[in-house]
């Protein structure tokens, strides 16, 4: 049986466990076996981005030693910022040192959940219902970095009951960027007003998309305006069968996830 | 006394509360994406085109001192001056020198944004010369008093009804906001300057090497009429702007007006070689070009940023940039903005300076895929942040702080860990109700956000319980 | 003139080429990359196509007698007032037929006046790809093509070339680089978008261009 070895990134871990047991679950749905390498932490992006490399690179250096041993079929990632961060930026990062090569090997095996399940998998219909309307943010990285633009939009096709609309300006940045939201706050909250403005006039009932870092920002921004629009990683869409027996995989994890609140 | 780094803070947080200029921003833009559109059909291939004029800059920046050199001897085979300005101060004090010796008083000019660079109008001023603004947009800027809102469109941050009360205070005859009836105001306001300037200043696209011809484009004809009816014609460009070929231009021209406006092609692409020939009936008898350096010299001794120089200036970049659509063009406090401006100001005004621009970035990419000459202009963001960290001033708890996430995160326990007393910490202090009050220790984020849901259990937790359970 | 000395230019061009012995990277090309532009099969047809998006008048005749006739039909649509003719045979025979008594100021005089209502010119060469005239300073001057409201091109048939590249061809076959001081596309009348980033015409040159072109 193929093998998937999954990259979690460290928000995900902490802030938003739900995508990663989303994701295990739709990639065992459809015919793969799920690893989680458990000595993984963070591929280095955040420093990366605020130009500490000398910081980010032994995190670089570890993640490729840590998946360099994997000998999984694919390594995936429900996030596209931090998949492009190991395929397109770790080439830079790691001029020089010892492990470029590995790295460069390891660039080719790495994969966004959508990118994955579409060209790799094949598996445009993952058997998911969800009887809403969504539409979908294309996060930066993924559309700019990694061409991702029509995968997830197949997948979300195929979902059952599921009406997908498009936001306007759906390409334009949400104001995220990592720290520059907490640099340049009045900015970040202008541009993630703008999109949820968007994301109303849409008429969506959810807001979804590649990146749980996007729709984070996303969300904090519609509750604080009271909107109506809620937001849901792609991967937890995916995860939505409409069985009773999944409902309660889902709600036995969120219980476990929100533990004595 | 406040920094540039603080003045830009508060220009872009007031900019960006204002719900007035960035609809008109968000208006303008959507003219200038859909023309955009209908103008892209005519490229077969655009991204053939990009390549073709990425690979005509490499060539020219890559082989600068030979093209910069054929270039100044066939100008000067047609008569022209050459003078070669190290420093803003150096190309200003020829101009002045030029304009003072040849009892210049009025100069129509054109827009040079490597002008303002040098801030020429103002030194000109100061010696008694009176300075027209010939093109629209800095025309409209200069009345105001304040610097270009934008490389390509001056003036976009103005709506017409601003405009024509502009004009009715400085000009009279304003009998609507009609902008037909606006531009004519101008026409005629400025024709009287136009044939009776000694002195014409303009900016160059391009510098052909081949032909020693400089090559100017405008839509409004003000270029024109500025370098044929003055007897002198001074022309400022700064040493990147050659280009090897006259043929060069079959391609540069099309693409520069569509990445601008969204035009096919600009009303006006003409080329100048030097003053009047002998034979020629009119036009400029003297022509001086100022090649200015003011610091490109040294961005082009770094390899790995060198492409910044193959800029165009056609501000498509400015266009796109979802920062630029909330901030504007006046909250860069630089004489170039946008992503272009945010990439080039370290290296042209220091890296101490406006390394704040750099960081003021998300990172979308936009820019870069709008780009022309495919410069790769987000990443250059991140090497400049990089240096920044390496050789300039970074404050001492942002660089403790990624000290102590790099440590933490280099082991897996050491993660878990902190991760685990970080959300047991929200999950108490939001249970006591200080979420988004001063003792929220996610302030930073929830002054703009709803407080996070901060589960209980991490996803490694979740899998170990699942693993264990089955 | 003499010029100032430039002790500049020399320690400029050290810093150039000390900083240009280490190379930058290029891009590497889309594949596959076909050809920029589509080609153009039917210039006459693409030219006037052209014409009618950048609202050039583009008329068509038989010959130059009715080229002429067109000349004047456009004259008599526009005020009173002096013209600005380009010193050439072709246009020297012909102004009779639509002179109608207006004061001509031919370019071999000098630079055209600020009263001059139209100046009227050849062409270097018509451009179909994007309906362009191209002019240079031989063609009546600096002046001609830009300083009157309105701009008369007379052209005929063999002038049309297919695109930019075949226009930049035919002015390095006749050597037009060298023997100018300036030439010039011009696509369309003059305009501007400086107000709203709307397109509106008719800014500083000619806010009309009429190109009369025979077969």
């Amino acid at each position: 049986m193929k093998t998937v070895a999954m990259f979690i990134p460290c928000f995900v871990d902490q802030l938003n466990p739900e995508v990663g047991m989303d994701m295990a679950r739709v990639l065992r749905r459809v015919g793969y076996a799920v690893d989680f390498p458990e000595a993984q932490t963070c591929c280095g992006q955040p420093g990366f981005n605020s130009g500490y490399w000398n910081e980010a690179r032994p995190l670089a250096e570890r993640f490729v030693q840590i998946f360099g041993a994997s000998d999984a079929d694919a390594i995936v990632c429900p996030s596209g910022s931090c998949t492009t961060m190991v395929r397109n930026f770790y080439p830079e990062l790691l001029a020089g040192s010892s492990l470029l090569p590995q790295a460069e090997k390891l660039a080719a095996r790495v994969y966004e959940f959508s990118e994955f399940l579409v060209k790799v998998a094949q598996v445009p219909d993952v058997g998911a219902s969800f009887p809403h309307r969504v539409a979908y943010h294309d996060a930066c990285h993924a559309l700019r970095e990694l061409r991702i633009k029509q995968q997830p939009r197949e997948l979300l096709k195929h979902v059952r009951g599921m009406e997908l609309v498009e936001m306007p300006y759906c390409e334009e940045c949400c104001g995220f960027g990592g720290t520059f939201a907490t640099k340049f706050p009045m900015i970040s909250s202008a541009m993630g007003e703008t999109k949820a403005a968007n994301a109303e006039a849409s008429g969506a009932e959810y807001v979804t998309s590649t990146d749980s870092s996007c729709l984070m920002h996303i969300e904090g921004v519609l509750r604080l305006r009271k909107s109506p629009v809620r937001t849901i990683h792609l991967a937890s869409i995916l995860a939505q069968t409409g069985s009773p027996a999944t409902a309660g995989n889902i709600a036995h994890d969120a219980a476990v996830a929100d533990g004595a609140r | 006394m406040s920094t540039p780094a603080q003045e830009f803070l508060r220009n872009a947080a007031t900019k960006s509360a204002d719900l007035a200029h960035r609809r008109t921003i968000r208006t303008g833009i959507d003219h200038y994406e859909a023309a955009v559109a209908r103008t892209g059909a005519r490229f077969q291939d655009w991204e053939a085109a990009r390549q073709r004029l990425h690979e005509v800059k490499w060539e020219a920046i890559n082989h600068l001192d030979k093209y910069l050199v054929e270039f100044e001897t066939r100008l000067k085979e047609r008569g022209g001056h050459v003078y070669w300005a190290e420093t803003a101060e150096d190309a200003r004090r020829y101009i002045a020198d030029l304009a003072a010796r040849n009892n210049v008083r009025t100069v129509v000019k054109s827009k040079s944004m490597v002008t303002e660079e040098i801030d020429l109008t103002h030194t000109l001023e100061k010696d008694g010369v009176k300075v027209y603004e010939t093109d629209l947009g800095e025309m409209i800027v200069q009345l105001r008093n304040e610097p270009p809102y934008h490389l390509m469109t001056p003036a976009m941050h103005l709506t017409r009804a601003e405009i024509a009360d502009l004009f009715r205070e400085k000009l009279g005859g304003v009998e609507s906001d009609d902008p037909q009836h606006l531009v004519g105001i101008a026409r005629r306001a400025l024709r009287k300057a136009f044939f009776s300037a000694e002195m014409g200043i303009s900016g160059a696209n391009f510098l052909v090497a081949d032909s020693g011809m400089m090559a100017l484009t405008t839509n409004e004809g003000n270029g024109r009429l500025g370098t044929s009816l003055p007897r002198i014609h001074v022309a400022v460009a700064g040493i990147e702007k050659v280009i090897p070929r006259m043929e060069d231009l079959a391609v540069i021209w099309p693409a520069l007006a569509r990445s601008a406006v969204g035009q096919p092609i600009a009303c006006y692409n003409t080329l100048i070689g030097g003053p009047r020939a002998p034979h020629e009936t009119d036009g400029p008898e003297e022509f001086h070009l100022v090649l200015l350096d003011n610091g490109r010299s040294e961005l082009l001794a770094d390899p790995e940023q060198r492409e910044v120089l193959h800029c165009i200036r056609c501000g498509a970049c400015l266009n796109v940039c979802p920062v630029f659509r909330k901030i504007g063009g006046h909250s860069y406090g630089a004489v170039y903005g946008g992503p272009i401006g945010s990439v080039l100001m370290p290296h042209l005004g220091g890296l101490n300076k406006f390394q704040h621009l750099s960081f003021a970035s998300s990172l979308c990419g936009a820019c870069t895929d709008a780009c022309p000459v495919k410069i790769d202009l987000h990443h250059h963001l991140l090497q400049n942040r990089r240096n920044a960290v390496q050789s300039a001033d970074r404050p001492a708890s942002e660089r403790a702080a990624f000290g102590l996430w790099s440590w933490v995160l280099k082991g897996s326990g050491r993660f878990a860990f902190f991760g685990a007393a970080a959300r047991a910490l929200l999950r108490v202090a939001y249970s006591l109700g200080l979420a988004r009050t001063p003792l929220d220790p996610l302030r930073p984020w929830t002054k703009a956000h709803a407080p996070p849901e901060i589960p209980a259990k991490s996803f490694r937790e979740l899998w170990k319980e699942q693993r264990g359970a089955s | 003139m003499e010029q100032a000395e430039n002790s500049g230019r020399d320690r400029i061009l050290a810093r150039v080429r000390s900083a240009l012995r280490k190379t930058a990277p290029k891009h590497a090309a889309p594949a596959p990359s076909g050809p920029i532009f589509a080609p153009i099969t039917d210039s006459l047809d693409r030219f006037q196509k052209e014409c009618a998006l950048n609202l050039t008048e583009c008329v068509i005749t038989s010959d130059m007698g009715a080229s002429a006739a067109a000349v004047g039909e456009v004259l008599a649509s526009i005020p009173a007032g002096g013209i600005f003719v380009q010193d050439a045979p072709q246009l020297r025979r012909i102004v009779p037929l639509w002179q109608q008594g207006r004061e001509i100021r031919w370019s071999s005089e000098g630079g055209p006046l600020e009263s001059s209502q139209a100046t009227v010119t050849l062409a270097e060469s018509l451009v179909a790809q994007t309906g362009s005239v191209f002019v240079s300073s031989s063609c009546g001057g600096r002046g001609a093509s830009v300083a009157a409201p309105v701009h008369i091109v007379v052209a005929t048939l063999d002038q049309l070339v297919s695109d930019l590249e075949a226009a930049f061809a035919r002015l390095r076959e006749r050597g037009a680089q060298e023997k100018n001081s300036m030439l010039c596309l011009i696509t369309g009348s003059s305009r501007t978008a400086d107000i709203e980033k709307i397109l509106v015409m008719g800014a500083h040159g000619p806010r009309r261009l009429v190109v009369v072109l025979s077969r």
